[in-house]
């Protein structure tokens, strides 16, 4: 496996949504799923009721294919737009199969073949032919046996560095999913929780796009507030997971929410053993898309609040509209030693698999 | 300095071309009302404005729920993030913010559209 210099690495993006679909998937499939897809032309469940995002839908303008392909859709395109532009040493791919596996509210047979297809294809296509990107695992977690079966099947892989979720209308948390993060733990693979649809507004859509996007935060609250108090890291003390796109301003918040309510009603979880602020530092990471404008003594500000920056890591969610640039979103006047901290080291320090030449 | 970027058969309303202006990208836009010239990168995150787009815009309404599409050929949407900016007037944003793009003087002779390096202070050169 290789090996990265915390020193001389100077980028890691952990959301980066490489573009599938089903159509690309049929080579992994066998029958009869591949059957009930081309016979029935069937194609991905698009629920989003809004067109308007941006000047592209929900991708970067400039991002679309000259040939007309979806953003996200073409390796050497990606390489030469992202990869070679912005100088990353590491990407982690987040996917884009809308809807995850995990997310298909019906056919658990057929979200677990199209997790393992799409795993398939994922090494195939991406991680085997560009050295820089690094794997997320799909699973039809609502059904946590297959999913533990595809985890022990593809957990394995050198560039697969965690399982995804989605953030959707299922809290993780729950007893019922905890297989998954045994097997998780046991091959080394951090979770990460990305938001999918609609996850806000009581598992509907809210009348305007603005509104959904604004509150994607409350819904990776949810998730974190369940995972902590389900028990899931006094049971699994090794696990760790990594919230995808929706900041982590709203951690400090959080943090101090929930100690209080434990103080309060700690007979209630009694499971629980550790003060949940403790826990969100021990066990979690918050990718820092899409960054709101702030200054540097408001992103400090932020910090102290929270006790550590060490649990901040950058991504760029590329291609989709709400990108961040590596080279202009964080405030300016932040010190070298701490851009790095963001940029590169706290990352290289929470994925397992990614190993530190220097450490 | 000035210097010749193009003409203005090059570009009808609505259009925007990108051209270099001492040594810096740039981007002319061309509304019915005029013609302007623009450094070519969004002041919130550095997006080249040439991918983007120029269209129009709903008007400010006092009645949610109401659209009042407006202004064709008059505002510019960065690639990325969708930002609008208002190429009659300045390159200001459309929301209540200070952020404007940085905007270069412009004069037509003839067919010819000449930039400077001035920053422009009055209303567009009349198309």
């Amino acid at each position: 496996m290789k090996e990265f210099d915390g020193k001389t690495c100077r980028l890691i993006d952990a959301d980066i949504h490489e573009k599938v679909t089903y159509a690309d998937l049929l080579p992994y499939l066998g029958q009869p799923w591949k059957r009930y897809i081309a016979d029935a032309n069937w194609v991905q469940e698009k629920h989003m009721p809004y067109t308007q995002p941006a000047v592209a839908g929900v991708n970067r303008a400039d991002a679309m294919l000259p040939d007309g392909r979806d953003a996200g859709s073409d390796l050497p395109f990606m390489r030469e737009q992202l990869l070679d532009a912005c100088g990353h040493d590491i990407g982690i791919l987040t996917g884009a199969l809308d809807p995850s596996p995990s997310s298909m509210h019906g056919w658990y047979e057929m979200a677990a073949t199209l997790a393992t297809a799409y795993n398939d294809w994922q090494i195939e296509h991406w991680l085997e032919k560009e050295e820089r990107l690094y794997g997320s695992i799909h699973i039809a977690a609502q059904d946590p046996k297959t999913a533990v079966e595809e985890i022990e099947r593809i957990g394995g892989h050198p560039k697969m560095l965690q399982v995804l979720l989605p953030i959707d209308d299922i809290a993780w948390g729950d007893p019922m999913y905890h297989p998954i993060y045994e097997a998780a733990e046991k091959h080394d693979l951090v979770i990460g929780m990305h938001h999918n649809e609609p996850p806000v507004q009581f598992g509907k859509w809210p009348r305007y796009f603005i509104e959904w996007h604004a509150l994607i935060p409350t819904s990776h609250m949810i998730q974190v507030t369940n995972m902590i108090l389900n028990g899931v890291f006094e049971k699994y003390p090794k696990l760790k997971v990594m919230m995808i796109e929706g900041g982590f301003t709203y951690v400090p918040f959080l943090m101090k929410k929930l100690d209080q309510q434990y103080k309060d009603l700690r007979h209630e979880v009694p499971w629980v053993t550790k003060m949940p602020s403790e826990t969100i530092k021990n066990h979690f990471c918050f990718t820092t898309q899409p960054l709101e404008e702030m200054t540097k003594r408001e992103w400090n500000n932020l910090v102290e609040q929270m006790g550590t920056d060490d649990i901040i890591v950058f991504s760029t969610d590329y291609p989709h509209w709400d990108y961040d640039s590596p080279e202009q979103a964080l405030p300016n006047g932040l010190s070298e030693e701490v851009r790095h901290k963001i940029m590169v080291e706290n990352a290289l320090r929470f994925y397992p698999k990614l190993k530190r030449r220097d450490m | 300095m000035e210097e010749k970027v193009c003409t203005m058969q090059d570009l009808g309303p609505g259009d925007m071309i990108e051209r270099t202006f001492s040594g810096k990208s740039i981007i002319i836009c061309r509304s019915d009302q005029g013609i302007y010239a623009f450094l070519n990168r969004c002041p919130h995150q550095g997006a080249l404005l040439s991918k983007g787009k120029i269209g129009g815009s709903p008007a400010a309404t006092k009645n949610p729920g109401e659209y009042c599409f407006q202004r064709e050929g008059e505002i510019l949407r960065c690639p990325w993030h969708g930002r609008e900016f208002d190429i009659t007037d300045g390159g200001n944003t459309l929301t209540p913010d200070r952020s404007k793009l940085k905007e270069f003087m412009i004069k037509i002779e003839g067919e010819d559209v000449i930039v400077s390096t001035e920053r422009k202070k009055s209303k567009a050169a009349q198309a």
